[in-house]
């Protein structure tokens, strides 16, 4: 089944328009993003609601380290004369980058029991987007700045998207390694009982913290690749819209699966950037109030009330009976 | 520097109302029903657009627009209520992912319907009061007034009335409140109009005073946030006096730094009470 899975994704290039190629890979990426906040939220049952600030992260952290004239006459102007380093290492980069943060945040906030984590994440986005106004040399405002071509992940959409497909294959498999080892079993059982995984000996301030600097990680690679896949780094890869859209693909997918969330990713990120798009021509005719983020938002607040055990569960459920 | 000290007063007295307002709106159902609200943002600002809209369409005067808007808010936000939180209380990830969910396609729809530059709503009252040599805009104090006054009537609903006891008893022990007779379901209801009105009143003032734009939406939740953080999650008492701390210091930082780091300061109040106090100043036990 893999092996079938992963030879069609070689060969659609083959088939499809170019144009519909580089979304593909986009998607790839994006489904990393599903898979690693499922990881966190689906595992543990911490609700992190701005993931997008370590996509940015690692966004922010490439881009600068691929283009340090930036940093010319700011107060971090003798960053401005780094040696030139691989796109890959930078990507690398990226993602530790986001670790770390990912690390400060969530020993503050994960070792209180509660509502703190879900609302502190939630307010971090608003303020790293902030950040990219306030040192508008450094991160180039609301437009973001370009990379430049020579900076791409390769120079065709469909090198972009084999290379993209490695990242996410590779990501997801150590993904999935680690929530089936005995680390995602501990992760499991805190999200099912927290008093009684204490009470069996977990250290369960520990998990959280690794899950979420794991989590952050990979988006923080996601993110880095994305800037290399599109040649440009802007604040909507910390914005609250893309928190959205991967909430509402881990969400139809089912939570806590890994391979939910990755098909919710598949499905989600191409209906809003290749399907919808015509669709959308025929709403915005009938001069209606709606866009195609107001229908998709519906989507998941359906989703949710009919299904918030999760889809994915619901529909086992439905099977049994 | 005189005159820069009363204008942080006055002017910080103003903001603390407001983010007092809309702080207890979202503590208070918090702690009555235990529904992190990521939509009370979005009933925050739809009171302006809502108090807006009726001005333009039906021609109301800005007092009586601002009522009939908050009364709208109200009613809305206890149907998202019944049609969306209810049904799916038990599942707290979900919960706060479809409150979420209901704040952005709120904000899409003002985005679409009224666009996306600030729009100011019409003042209740004009004109300029002189305190101290500084002139001062007179909606600044009558917001004032208008924030201390409503808090007063809560304060009042909550610890006078016997609906308020009851919500209180709720909020205490939801099961023991339900044993011993209390319809639940309803007090959260009542709960929710309460604090749906009190987050309404709180954007028509603020729009009064600066100007309303969709992004508000989630940028109100920030404040919110930190004013509930540093008050205690689920008390409203500890939200006031949170407002006027947070209140405070944003109003400082503003008037010294500029508008745009106020969501980093704000940050680093919720950052700091994690670190030293989590409990905030009068939490409620989780």
């Amino acid at each position: 089944m893999m092996v079938f899975l992963i030879i069609v994704a070689v060969i659609t290039p083959w088939f499809m328009p170019d144009a519909f190629t580089y979304i593909l890979g986009l998607t790839c990426l994006f489904m990393i993003l599903t898979v690693s906040w499922d990881l966190m939220v689906g595992y543990t049952g911490q609700v992190n609601l701005g993931h997008t600030v370590f996509v940015g992260i690692g966004a922010y952290t490439t881009a600068l380290l691929q283009v340090p004239s930036r940093f010319q006459g700011t107060f971090l102007s003798p960053l401005a004369g780094m040696p030139e380093i691989s796109i890959f290492a930078t990507i690398f980069l990226g993602g530790i980058a986001a670790g770390i943060v990912g690390f400060i945040i969530g020993v503050i906030t994960l070792r209180l029991r509660g509502w703190y984590f879900a609302l502190v994440t939630a307010v971090l986005p608003l303020v790293f987007i902030e950040t990219t106004v306030i040192w508008r040399e450094i991160f180039g405002g609301e437009e973001g700045f370009s990379v430049g071509l020579e900076k791409a992940l390769a120079p065709a959409s469909t090198g972009k998207y084999y290379i993209a497909l490695i990242i996410m294959l590779i990501s997801v498999a150590i993904m999935f390694t680690i929530v089936n080892s005995r680390i995602g079993l501990k992760f499991k059982a805190i999200r099912d009982d927290l008093d009684l995984a204490e009470a069996v000996g977990i250290d369960t301030v520990k998990y959280k913290v690794l899950a979420f600097v794991i989590s952050s990680f990979f988006a923080g690679i996601a993110g880095a690749a994305i800037v290399h896949y599109r040649v440009t780094v802007s604040p909507d890869l910390y914005d609250v819209p893309l928190m959205l859209l991967i909430i509402l693909a881990a969400v139809i997918g089912g939570l806590g699966t890994i391979f939910g969330p990755l098909i919710g990713g598949l499905i989600i990120y191409l209906t809003k950037y290749w399907w919808l798009k015509g669709a959308m021509a025929t709403i915005a005719a009938t001069g209606l109030p709606i866009n195609d983020d107001i229908i998709l938002y519906a989507i998941l607040v359906v989703i949710a009330i009919l299904a918030p055990e999760g889809l994915w569960i619901k529909a086992k459920k439905l099977a049994k009976r | 520097m005189i005159e820069l000290l009363i204008r942080i007063l006055i002017y910080g007295a103003t903001v603390s109302g407001i983010w007092a307002l809309v702080a207890s709106g979202f503590t208070l159902i918090f702690g009555v029903s235990r529904i992190l609200n990521f939509a009370h943002g979005a009933f925050f600002i739809l009171g302006a657009y809502f108090g807006l809209a009726l001005i333009h369409s039906v021609g109301l005067d800005p007092y009586l627009s601002t009522i009939v808007g908050m009364i709208m808010v109200g009613l809305l936000a206890v149907a998202a209520y019944r049609g969306m939180m209810a049904p799916i209380r038990e599942h707290e990830v979900m919960i706060i992912i479809v409150t979420l969910a209901l704040a952005l396609i709120l904000e899409q729809f003002i985005l679409l319907t009224f666009g996306e530059h600030g729009v100011s709503f019409p003042s209740m009252i004009r004109g300029v009061v002189c305190i101290g040599g500084v002139p001062i805009p007179s909606i600044r104090l009558f917001t004032l007034v208008v924030a201390v006054v409503a808090l007063i009537l809560l304060g009042v609903f909550i610890n006078r009335t016997r609906l308020g006891k009851e919500i209180t008893a709720a909020s205490q022990d939801a099961e023991a409140a339900m044993l011993v007779g209390l319809n639940i379901g309803k007090l959260f209801m009542i709960t929710m109009f309460v604090s749906a009105i009190l987050a309404a009143l709180g954007g028509s003032l603020f729009a009064q005073i600066y100007a309303a734009n969709p992004f508000l939406t989630l940028k109100a939740l920030v404040f919110a946030f930190a004013i509930v953080i540093l008050g205690g999650l689920g008390s409203v008492r500890g939200s006031v006096i949170a407002a006027f701390i947070v209140g405070y210091t944003l109003t400082i930082v503003i008037s010294l730094y500029g508008a745009r780091w106020s969501e980093f300061v704000a940050m680093i109040i919720i950052i700091a009470i994690l670190i030293f106090r989590p409990t905030g100043l009068f939490g409620v036990k989780e």
